[in-house]
């Protein structure tokens, strides 16, 4: 989830080639949280600025959240200092990428956290 | 994405380009708007947080996607904004007069390096404008604060009569169908009041629902039918008991407003968009030729046979002008946009030429296509600069003249038909007639004794010998370039007229289609040969006998509506072989008013509608006519420009009256 539609299509054509993958958008927090309510993902990849709650606030909730709790979490975003990357993976965060990103990074970090998933029982 | 693709990530994302400058383009757009707002708060103690958080938001994503497109300079110069931002945002400094000014340059810095990047130019130096907004930044540490500082809650006055309420919205699939989620309820909830707070919540059974804080002067029965759609309220009174998710809520600090309604608007490419027109041409143009193949079996069918197979090509014909229409609403956006572009260009001039300028603006919601809409920008802003710091004076020189100190600009626009006026006028000093008249004939522009009216002034100041030379220009109240102005015009097969008055202002008004690509025409035969003439310039058609016709100065007159109506042979424009007389002819009336001019024909045939073609090879660039179309037989007919066609004819009836 992200604010931004480019951004969106640009992780959605990263991990296009992930098998059997479908996407699903969301532009703001309260959007991307009822979205996963209703639907629950395998992997959220998430911005820390959006217009209505900060990534961490996103982060946070679902970190709270029985059935959320577990669903990995990558964390894209153009803040590339220590602090903030630090305040993420204190916050739960799976993976804490910065943009400008490489594709092929994001479709490894991807990869690899769904390959955990499918490994485990009742992913 | 395949490992062996190594890849690179530029060129991955240069395929995200076109999406890249049609967002960066929104973010503009808002920025300048934004950037506006915030004067109000040069020198203020305090600056609204919505605002700084709207503004900084828009720098940070915009500097994201600048860099997976690889525009350091724009990701650069965002990024110093947005540190500048921070530093309002956190109220370490008060925002200067120079700050905001820096703000500026650098939004304007940021268009041009997008504009560079979208025309593959050479980018601009962005040097000076980073150092100006690190300076201003300089004295803090503010690249650091991940989480948003806490906020007091909930401490701003409740006004009269506004109440508190407690919303909480429990999303559902079945919600979802019906079209009703978070946003949608969210976007609801503003529309009665403002959101104070917004907050996911968890309730008993690990269900998510959303808690909503609405400070709301409503009343009650606006909303209580909401209940139905997920949105459940109470009240929340200063006294009551907090309940633990009332707690959560005033933990939270307040929404930010709403993300402008991201789940309903698709953008689309405008390409794509001329693909679909183009698509609709061709069935105009298919079915044309069913009608045609239908109306030669009239001879071969029976009746009952024929009729329905006739019903069903005017269904057709009904259905796809609807389409079509559909087609146009797509490509239409509202002409506030570029008015705000100008807001921002005047508030600029007026500091630069230290002069007082009130804006009033009109007519925002006219609706106009977007590839003309695009077109007409530079125009536009050319037409408006020369208005601010050539038409209006200074406010020492107005104060002379007994006007008010501030001078006024009035943006315009409005629909008329199939097209739309859009009008840019000043209450400045007007153009100096006789001035321009002067330097025309010493260029050898006008013939001597033409008398100079508007429409003689506005084709003298749009000449490209004649607003080349600045100075006179100037100071005859006009800046240079208006004949780009002009031929912007042209292009559009839009057209411009003007209005000044000395000591009392100067108005263009732009007559624009409101598409270009389909026109109801008119088809009439000329002898033997086919011709359109769009429907939309033609105020009425009249038969009239050859006996009615009498010749005045060596032109020919009728009489029409107590008046006279002088005409012009099309045969005689386009020189073809005129052996007609003695028969009754047609008359396109073209115009209205002393202007009014008739447009001889044999005969009218039929009303269409065409997909046109521009004429836009220059060898074939005929003034008078203004393209081309297929009609359904298979022949080509050339579509008319009657207002360039009756000039001499206006001339001469103006002459009459003058």
């Amino acid at each position: 989830m992200d604010d931004s539609p480019t951004m969106r299509r640009m992780v959605a054509a990263c991990l296009r080639e992930l098998a059997s993958v479908s996407f699903e958008e969301a532009g703001s927090g309260l959007e991307a949280i009822e979205r996963l309510a209703l639907d629950p993902a395998n992997l959220i990849i998430l911005d820390l600025n959006m217009p209505d709650m900060h990534g961490l606030e996103v982060l946070g909730f679902l970190r709270k959240h029985q059935a959320l709790r577990s669903t990995p979490v990558i964390i894209l975003t153009t803040r590339g200092d220590e602090t903030s990357r630090a305040a993420a993976m204190s916050a739960g965060a799976s993976v804490y990428l910065t943009k400008p990103f490489e594709p092929q990074e994001l479709f490894e970090q991807a990869r690899k956290l769904l390959s955990t998933l499918e490994g485990s029982p009742g992913a | 994405m395949p490992d062996s693709d190594a890849p690179n990530s530029h060129q991955f994302f240069d395929q995200f380009l076109a999406d890249y400058l049609v967002e960066s383009e929104e973010h503009l757009t808002a920025l300048r708007q934004e950037l506006l707002a915030l004067e109000h708060f040069v020198g203020k103690p305090q600056i609204d947080e919505a605002l700084l958080d709207e503004l900084f938001r828009r720098c940070h994503t915009l500097k994201g996607i600048s860099g997976m497109v690889g525009l350091a300079e724009a990701e650069q110069v965002a990024h110093r904004m947005e540190s500048y931002l921070r530093v309002l945002r956190q109220g370490q400094l008060p925002l200067s007069e120079h700050g905001l000014e820096s703000l500026i340059a650098s939004v304007r810095l940021l268009e041009q390096i997008i504009e560079a990047r979208r025309s593959n130019a050479a980018l601009p130096d962005i040097t000076s404008v980073i150092a100006e907004l690190s300076r201003l930044s300089q004295n803090t540490d503010s690249d650091h604060g991940v989480a948003p500082t806490a906020k007091p809650p909930m401490q701003r006055a409740t006004g009269q009569g506004v109440r508190l309420w407690r919303f909480e919205f429990m999303p559902s699939r079945e919600l979802v169908e019906r079209g009703i989620n978070v946003n949608t309820a969210r976007a609801r909830l503003q529309e009665i009041g403002e959101i104070r707070r917004s907050v996911p919540l968890v309730k008993a059974q690990g269900q998510i629902a959303f808690g909503f804080v609405v400070a709301s002067s409503a009343d009650e029965s606006v909303f209580a039918g909401w209940r139905d759609d997920g949105l459940e309220y109470a009240a929340v009174d200063a006294g009551s008991e907090v309940t633990p998710s009332d707690e959560a809520l005033l933990e939270q600090q307040p929404a930010a407003g709403l993300p402008r309604a991201t789940s309903n608007v698709v953008r689309v490419d405008l390409t794509r968009l001329d693909d679909l027109m183009s698509l609709v041409g061709d069935l105009v143009m298919s079915r044309a030729r069913l009608e045609n193949r239908i109306k030669q079996l009239r001879t071969v069918l029976d009746a009952p046979e024929w009729r329905p197979l006739q019903e069903t090509s005017s269904l057709m014909e009904r259905q796809l002008r609807d389409l079509r229409h559909a087609v146009m609403r797509v490509r239409m956006v509202q002409i506030g946009e570029i008015f705000e572009r100008m807001r921002f260009v005047i508030r600029d001039l007026a500091r630069e030429n230290r002069k007082k300028v009130a804006l009033d603006v009109s007519g925002q919601n006219t609706e106009i296509d977007k590839f003309v809409v695009e077109r007409m920008m530079d125009p536009l802003l050319h037409l408006v600069r020369n208005a601010v710091s050539h038409g209006l004076e200074s406010s020492e020189e107005r104060l002379r003249s007994g006007k008010s100190a501030e001078g006024l600009i009035r943006l315009r626009a409005r629909t008329a038909g199939e097209r739309v006026i859009i009008e840019i006028e000043d209450d400045g000093r007007g153009i100096d007639v006789e001035k321009v008249e002067q330097r025309a004939r010493e260029r050898g522009l006008i013939a001597p004794g033409t008398h100079i009216d508007d429409d003689t002034l506005l084709d003298i100041i749009t000449a490209p010998t004649f607003s080349t030379q600045d100075k006179a220009n100037r100071e005859s109240g006009r800046g240079v370039g208006l004949d780009v102005v002009k031929n912007s015009v042209e292009e559009l097969k839009a057209s411009i007229s003007l209005w000044t008055e000395r000591g009392r202002g100067t108005r263009f008004s732009i007559h624009l289609p409101l598409t270009l690509a389909i026109a109801d025409v008119l088809l009439a035969l000329v002898e033997g040969q086919t011709f359109a003439v769009p429907q939309a310039a033609v105020q009425e058609i009249i038969e009239v006998e050859p006996q009615a016709v009498s010749v005045l100065e060596n032109n020919e007159v009728i009489s029409y509506r107590g008046g006279v109506l002088p005409l012009v042979r099309l045969a005689k424009v386009f020189r073809l072989a005129a052996n007609g007389g003695g028969r009754s002819f047609h008359v396109f009336v073209i115009g209205s008013g002393p202007n009014a001019a008739g447009l001889v024909v044999d005969r009218v045939i039929g009303q269409r509608e065409v997909v046109v073609r521009a004429a836009s090879d220059p060898l074939l660039q005929v003034p008078g006519i203004s393209g081309a179309t297929e009609i359904g037989d298979g022949r080509v007919v050339l579509i008319l420009n009657v207002e360039k066609l009756l000039l001499p004819a206006a001339e001469y009836e103006q002459r009459l009256s003058g």
